[in-house]
């Protein structure tokens, strides 16, 4: 126990800035590490049992996306909430959505507290699951700077209340090779050009289904949040899978396959074609008409210490957080640009509002497509294997 | 006395790694068999009971059984593979009069020290219309458009090789070293020729290893679903990228653990043959 | 001419030790110098059809390698310029720093507790015969054959029945789980391989088992205890499906980091991280080798 006292200590030190990196590894040693081990099986153990018999400090667990995001958060957000209110932010990650609210279902109450989640519909998935709550909208003062257009869908999910805040947004629209597509031919075409036999074999497409389906409607004519042929759609995505080089599965593969030329035309979410531009690639980026606009938000779960988390969520949503992390990802935030000045670079990205409304920008209706997920992942799922 | 204890010390050395699989494996696999009589809603949440209807809809589609043939038909032509590739430099290791035979081993490991996920995804650049391949290939005026050389079943057995050839080479390495080679020695001297000699003594001895070898990529083969969802086209699914989008992106468990008992069960035969296969061979050895 | 293997029927743990820390590990050869049989046939084919074999293993590294050095953030081949900011900026990163640290000591730790219950289990299966083997040989083989998905949902819904929370010891003993079937393979086929003769010789000259197990079988079961440990340190390393899964708050591996990066994009400092290790991993043999030359010839150069 001396040696797991020890460690905790130098842990502390460490984390309050005393040592530096390199003298915290340098004291624990190489006898230290199975020490350190030791120290970080039991302190998990203890740090637990301390949570449950005191109430004081809280911790709080937020699980994101890692990388340049996770970095932004903890530089801008949870190390000035540590200070302030010596709770503890306990971060996690996740790799999709999908296998977080696996994780969430098969954990135990209260385990997760605040995560940050794709789409109005994976919200609704959540309430419809019973994981929401109401938050107390008089702890997050700084929602009043979030745009409302952003808050209705949620709203209209639960009743009025909010079990999550807005965070940021974008579109999957059209990505294309500048060097071998020409920008009117994608304007013209819209998202037809993904059907056409001129780029057969260099045409990519991400594997989810709902946005599968989405650009399915678009191409048969359809409104995609009021689908009434399906069987066009499916054969319409049949026959796209005929021109398809590669359903790709992640950002990171997107990027990859874009940038080595490996395809040369796919739908793609703006925030990385945004970096791949930076970057100096000529990739260009099109939403087409209808094209699909999604926005991601922090929802907080069931079980969670409601007091501390609020005031989490207030500091993620300081303009300051908010524009770092919009920076970091490429996708703008959820303030409202009529009330906060968001700097130079967020107005140039992609799928941007500068009037704040979102008018122009179309949202899947979570009601609809969580009514024909089951039915629909499963038809896509055996479509995407060349059935 | 000294019978009983006898007796009981195969359970005690036993005692650790029983211990670890009936908490950590036999506990959660009945959860799974339970859930395969569940059913999904449609909010995702599970409904308890008796229900037949994940078994029924996985013995009456056609689509899932195409996918398990296609599965064992990519596991085995892999394991094949790997097998004949990694025979080679398996054997080269043990008996290289090379020093650092430790460091020829950690060799074969490195790429581990590269996440998966970014092994896989770097075959982009080397097999890619744009890869280093297609680079040399059309330098040197071999072909004349890019090869599409990704996206297919080669690709698929490709990617799997260079997960898998690892495990083979080292497992019969392990075996071959362990062969005495005095006894290839005599078999010389006893007018075999050196291919003889390898047929005849050392192949023989070394079918522990290349079992073991061959059954880990075998199993590691069937069970992947990262490769193929990366490295293949529309139809190089596999069976368990069927389980996991049951489980993670249907959020539909109790399908998920129909099918993963599916799977378990096809697997768990090819162990068992195996099993037997290699007590015959303890058999043969203490006869030999 | 004097067989070697029964030179090694009783070795002393001493000799043991050093051909096992001289081994990199104990993959000692069992043949002396002055012993060796003629080389085959075709030995340079042979060799040639290794290297292209390494170079196949290779290739991957290669491009991360490559693409560490490269000042600019994305994979892009022609690569734009050279630069050593990636490993400047993984110095930096806490994140990655702390999740490589955690990954090597749960690697390390399963690699030791996996191979030691992998050789007892081994050694029951090999040496012993007892009612319901058949089953149990299968039982330690199917933690790979369920796909890792679902013994990590199957899992989690047990510890949720049980009301265990997750800890570092529950995810150490997961990687245990999942490594064990390699060591128990890999230890079985080399155990299969070591007659019984020489532990029975070992016993009739007035052994105990423990110590006919650390003087006679341990010694002779080197190699595959090197490559069990090899194999369940790689595994643990590598793995990232059922750690997505067992992980605890505030733990992540260098795989669940990367993970987490797939939707934006892996940041290059992971590519640095992939070069560091090869490094190390190459120089460290033989800078090991080279150190115990060194005071072999009593530390004079």
């Amino acid at each position: 126990m001396d040696d797991t006292k020890r460690y905790e200590r130098l842990l502390q030190r460490y984390r309050d800035g005393d040592i530096s990196r390199r003298g915290f590894f340098g004291l624990l040693g190489v006898a230290g590490i199975a020490t350190g081990v030791m120290g970080t099986g039991l302190t998990a153990a203890g740090r637990q049992a301390m949570a449950a018999a005191a109430a004081d400090p809280v911790q709080v667990r937020f699980d994101g996306w890692g990388g340049v995001v996770s970095e932004a958060f903890r530089k801008h957000a949870f190390n000035p909430y540590e200070q302030k209110t010596g709770n503890e932010v306990v971060e996690g990650t996740f790799a999709s959505g999908d296998e977080f609210l696996t994780r969430v279902k098969a954990g135990q109450p209260g385990e997760y507290n605040l995560f940050h989640a794709s789409g109005v519909f994976d919200y609704a998935r959540y309430t419809d699951l019973g994981y929401g709550v109401t938050l107390n909208e008089d702890n997050i003062p700084n929602l009043k700077l979030v745009m409302p257009a952003l808050q209705a869908p949620y709203r209209e999910v639960t009743n009025g209340t909010l079990s999550a805040v807005p965070y940021d947004y974008g579109t999957t629209g059209i990505a294309y090779n500048r060097d071998h597509v020409s920008d009117e031919e994608v304007k013209e075409l819209g998202a037809a050009i993904l059907w056409s036999d001129k780029y057969a074999g260099k045409i990519g497409g991400w594997n989810d289904w709902r946005t599968r389906i989405w650009y399915g409607a678009l191409k048969t004519g359809q409104d995609p949040n009021n689908i009434q042929d399906m069987d066009a759609v499916w054969e319409a995505l049949r026959e796209h899978r005929e021109g398809l080089l590669k359903y790709w599965t992640s950002g990171a593969e997107l990027m990859n396959l874009l940038a080595s030329g490996e395809i040369y035309l796919t739908e793609a979410w703006s925030g990385r074609v945004a970096a791949l531009q930076q970057q100096g690639e000529n990739i260009g980026y099109h939403d087409p008409k209808n094209g699909f606009a999604w926005q991601e938000c922090l929802m907080v779960l069931k079980g969670s210490p409601m007091a501390a988390t609020e005031e989490l969520v207030n500091f993620m949503l300081e303009p300051e957080v908010a524009i770092a992390v919009a920076e970091g990802q490429n996708y703008p935030p959820s303030l409202d640009p009529n009330k906060v000045d968001l700097g130079e670079k967020i107005p140039k990205l992609p799928a941007f509002d500068p009037t704040g409304t979102l008018d122009g920008l179309t949202f899947a209706k979570p009601a609809y497509w969580n009514g024909h997920e089951q039915e629909w992942s499963k038809m896509f799922g055996r479509i995407e294997k060349g059935y | 006395m000294s019978t009983l204890a006898e007796s009981r010390r195969p359970w005690l050395l036993l005692s650790p790694a029983l211990g670890t699989l009936s908490f950590l494996l036999v506990a959660p696999l009945g959860f799974i068999v339970v859930y395969s009589f569940w059913l999904r809603t449609a909010t995702g949440a599970d409904m308890g009971g008796f229900h037949l209807d994940n078994w029924v809809e996985f013995f009456t589609d056609a689509f899932y059984h195409d996918i398990l043939f296609y599965t064992v038909r990519v596991a085995l032509i892999t394991t094949i593979l790997c097998a004949v590739v990694g025979y080679i430099p398996a054997y080269f290791i043990a008996n290289t009069r090379m020093k650092n035979k430790a460091l020829l081993l950690l060799l074969l490991m490195l790429p581990f020290w590269i996440s998966y996920i970014i092994r896989t995804l770097s075959w982009i650049n080397i097999l890619g219309t744009g890869g280093a391949v297609n680079y040399v290939l059309m330098q040197l005026g071999i072909v004349n458009e890019p090869l599409q050389l990704l996206y297919n079943e080669p690709s698929v057995i490709l990617g799997l090789m260079h997960y898998l050839l690892p495990f083979m080479i080292l497992n019969v390495y392990v075996s071959l070293s362990g062969i005495d080679g005095n006894l290839v020695a005599a078999a010389r001297t006893l007018g075999a020729t050196p291919f003889g000699a390898f047929l005849k003594v050392t192949l023989p001895l070394s079918m522990p290893g290349l079992a073991a070898g061959s059954l880990l990529c075998f199993v590691l083969g069937a069970g992947t679903y990262i490769t193929p969802l990366i490295l293949g086209g529309p139809t190089n699914a596999m069976f368990a990228n069927l389980i996991f989008e049951a489980i993670i992106i249907q959020l539909n468990w109790p399908l998920g653990a129909a099918l993963s008992i599916v799977l378990l069960v096809v697997l768990g035969t090819v162990v068992t043959v195996y099993g037997r296969l290699m007590g015959l061979n303890q058999i043969s050895k203490s006869f030999g | 001419m004097t067989t070697t293997t029964q030179s090694r029927a009783t070795p002393v743990a001493s000799e043991a030790a050093e051909r096992a820390a001289a081994a990199g590990g104990g993959v000692a050869t069992r043949r002396r110098p002055g012993v060796r049989i003629p080389r085959p046939s075709g030995w340079s084919l042979i060799r040639l059809a290794s290297i292209l074999v390494y170079v196949f293993m290779f290739a991957p590294i290669a491009v991360v390698v490559l693409l560490s050095f490269n000042s600019s953030r994305f994979g892009t081949f022609p690569l734009e310029g050279f630069s050593f900011r990636w490993f400047e900026a993984l110095w930096a990163n806490d994140a990655i720093v702390s999740a490589f640290q955690t990954s090597l000591v749960l690697g390390f730790l399963t690699a030791i507790i996996s191979t030691s219950i992998g050789i007892a289990a081994s050694l029951a299966m090999v040496r012993y015969d007892f009612p319901g083997k058949g089953l149990i040989n299968t039982a330690l083989i199917t933690p790979i054959l369920v796909p890792e998905v679902v013994l990590g949902v199957a899992l989690l819904l047990f510890l949720r029945w049980l009301s265990i929370p997750k800890s570092f010891l529950l995810l150490l003993m997961g990687h245990v789980l999942i490594t064990l079937p390699f060591v128990v393979l890999v230890v079985q086929a080399r155990l299969t391989a070591i007659k019984p003769v020489y532990e029975e010789a070992a016993k009739s000259l007035g052994a105990n088992a423990w110590e006919t197990f650390f003087r006679v079988t341990l010694p002779l079961l080197m190699p595959a205890v090197f490559a069990g440990m090899l194999f369940a340190f790689t595994i643990s390393f590598d793995d990232v499906t059922a750690t997505l899964f067992w992980k605890s708050g505030g733990t992540e591996t260098v795989p669940t980091q990367i993970f987490a990066m797939l939707r934006n994009s892996i940041s290059p400092e992971i590519n640095a991280l992939g070069t560091v290790m090869i490094v190390l991993t190459v120089s460290l043999p033989l800078i090991a080798g080279g150190l115990a030359r060194w005071f072999a010839r009593g530390g004079r150069g």
